[in-house]
């Protein structure tokens, strides 16, 4: 399915629109009741799955401060295969500037509080997390078409502050280790930037190993350069 | 058993994925950069014997080139000069001409007719000035004339002014690098003349220019088959001429390093019906500030104000300095023979270097032209670019030029 699902996603997929693959592996330590400690990497490609993408990882911590709300914090590091820049003249045909793609880091800082309701066997729960995002400045090379030269040139460092409100639908099918959920996300600076659209299911196995798999439709805002993006994640958690 | 596979499974999914991920998204610029990065053709100073066809002067006085001849007028008035250190030995008088000596610095005032001033030896601290307005020759016979405080040669009269070299002779002229100068007078360049000076004769002539140009006239500039020049120039333009430069042969090798300086620069119409003419120019834009108001002049191995005609013959233009043009026209450009061949190297921080910039229209209808620059367009054209149907050759690429026929 995986696989039909893989050959298929590029074809369907609109013409500026992109796929790739989120993985993700992650450890998760119970310090005491209601207090957890965790250490995540991902892993993400772009380019109908050709493309490394991103590279993630970082620890968190979480509490659960009433039976309803729980509160977290933590930090990713992020190493990124940010996308080539390409400028044109002012008659729009003829090159002015190449910047092939290289690879950056971020530092991710967030923090982030969930409420979350069961209603039977569904439950609603609703995430608002800040998190900011510092670029360090870095020389990249940049070829300049007037000058036929390469020439170095500076990615200029910025901090970005961002919203992500989330809700998400999860179910418990009785008697079913697949529990499916469903979640759309919004993430706002001053403006709506991106939206995200999540549709999966839960398995767990001696509630040890935890798998998820799930698709991303993530919808870029109407002033991003970035293409939407399909994207098909797995997840695998361990919890001591 | 069945969970260790679909973990499994699921693992080695993860990893065959990330090792698949290994293509860059990038769009293929190789072929693109390499097409913009191309190196231009050589063009360097070239000193080797030039094959000519015969030089065959005008002789229908009604020609208005008559007079550039000078073989065409008698010459049996003849006044020799030696140098010879801080001194110079004068043979022979004419009726007419008077001399002035001052060490090694003559000032001839001529009021006799044509007459031929045969120049040999050397100085270190002389010149030669002339007044007069009769047309007169000056044969260089392995002459060497330096004056630290200005022209080595200064013609003041505005009739023809012809230089000969003679035959196989090394003849060498250097300006100072300050001038002393005299109210109401120009001196403009180490051979400098009011009027027309034409080129003539098979022997060698090296203008050293460090304080101005390195040879200009207020009139024209005739340059005829058999004539060596070699023109360096550290301060202004290497070859100038007001009203206008008529090529007809020789070698004329060109370099200049000062900002703002020409190669060659015709502010008359520019006819090249031979010869080869090689102009390197390395300086930069120069900037001037006068009365709050700033002027900026790049370098050009050919500038020209008029129009420039090319009928046969070699030209070879490179300037490296920032904002350096190969060929800078303010009028049209005509290339009906010959090869002209224009290449810019320099940066563009003030001004955009270019090999060939033409403010009127471009026409070409024969030969061979090749313009090159490295960080802007190789051909700007603000009128209309005519290539006339039959070329072998038409190719155009961000940074090359190349039209054949």
């Amino acid at each position: 399915m995986l696989m039909l699902w893989a050959t298929c996603m590029p074809a369907i997929a609109h013409a500026e629109d992109d796929t790739g693959l989120i993985l993700s592996a992650e450890a998760s330590y119970k310090i005491k009741k209601g207090l957890n400690v965790d250490f995540e990497t991902e892993f993400r490609s772009r380019n109908d799955f050709r493309t490394a993408d991103r590279v993630a990882l970082g620890p968190s911590i979480s509490y659960k401060v009433l039976p309803w709300l729980k509160a977290a914090a933590g930090y990713q590091l992020l190493i990124d295969n940010n996308h080539e820049e390409i400028t044109y003249q002012d008659d729009g045909v003829s090159y002015n500037n190449w910047r092939p793609s290289y690879w950056g880091v971020r530092h991710r800082f967030n923090v982030s509080l969930t409420g979350s309701y069961k209603f039977n066997r569904v439950e609603v729960s609703l995430r608002e997390r800040w998190q900011y995002t510092y670029r360090p400045s870095r020389i990249v090379d940049n070829f300049d078409f007037d000058n036929a030269e390469w020439e170095d040139h500076e990615v200029r460092g910025k901090g970005k502050n961002v919203l992500r409100s989330r809700l998400q639908l999860e179910w418990d099918i009785p008697k079913c280790k697949f529990d499916p959920f469903a979640s759309v996300e919004f993430h706002t600076t001053r403006e709506l930037e991106e939206t995200r659209f999540i549709l999966g299911v839960d398995y767990s196995i001696k509630k040890t190993h935890y798998f998820k798999l799930y698709y991303r439709y993530q919808l870029a805002g109407s002033n991003s350069d970035d293409p939407n993006m399909h994207r098909l994640g797995l997840g695998y958690t361990f919890k001591f | 058993m069945r969970k260790n596979i679909i973990l499994y499974a699921l693992l080695a999914t993860m990893l065959g994925t990330t090792l698949v991920s290994c293509q860059s998204d990038d769009t293929d610029m190789d072929e693109i950069i390499a097409m913009y990065q191309v190196e231009p053709a050589a063009v360097e100073l070239d000193f080797s014997e030039l094959t000519e066809l015969p030089d065959v002067p005008v002789t229908d006085e009604a020609d208005s080139a008559y007079n550039d001849y000078v073989e065409n007028s008698p010459w049996n008035k003849v006044i020799s000069i030696a140098f010879d250190g801080e001194e110079a030995t004068i043979s022979g008088s004419v009726p007419g001409v008077s001399i002035q000596r001052n060490g090694a610095h003559l000032t001839i005032m001529n009021m006799s007719g044509p007459v031929k001033f045969i120049i040999s030896g050397k100085t270190t601290n002389g010149s030669l000035k002339f007044y007069g307005d009769k047309r007169f020759q000056v044969l260089l016979n392995g002459a060497e004339i330096s004056n630290p405080n200005g022209a080595a040669i200064n013609n003041q009269g505005s009739k023809t002014f012809y230089v000969v070299l003679a035959d196989g002779t090394v003849n060498r002229l250097q300006d100072g690098e300050t001038y002393t100068m005299v109210d109401e007078e120009d001196q403009k360049a180490a051979l400098f003349s009011e009027g027309q000076i034409v080129f003539s004769g098979h022997g060698e002539l090296s203008v050293i220019a460090v304080g101005r140009g390195g040879i200009r006239s207020d009139d024209y500039i005739r340059i005829r088959p058999g004539v060596k020049l070699y023109v360096n120039s550290s301060a202004l333009d290497g070859l100038r001429a007001n009203d206008g430069i008529t090529v007809d042969g020789g070698v004329v090798n060109i370099e200049t390093t000062g900002d703002g300086a020409k190669g060659v620069r015709s502010g008359g119409l520019m006819t090249v019906n031979g010869g080869r003419v090689i102009a390197l120019c390395a300086g930069n834009t120069r900037i001037t500030t006068e009365d709050n108001v700033t002027d900026t002049a790049s370098c050009a191995g050919l500038y020209c104000d008029s129009l420039l005609i090319v009928k046969a013959g070699t030209l070879m233009f490179k300037a490296t300095g920032d904002g350096g043009k190969g060929i800078n026209s303010k009028h049209n450009v005509n290339i009906q023979g010959g090869s002209l061949t224009a290449v810019a190297t320099g940066t563009s921080k003030v001004k955009k270097p270019k090999g060939i910039k033409i403010d009127g229209n471009f026409d070409i209808s024969g030969g061979y032209c090749y313009s090159y620059s490295r960080r802007s367009d190789p051909l700007e054209v603000a009128g209309t670019l005519q290539v006339a149907t039959g070329y072998k050759t038409y190719d155009r690429t961000p940074k090359v030029i190349t039209i054949a026929y």
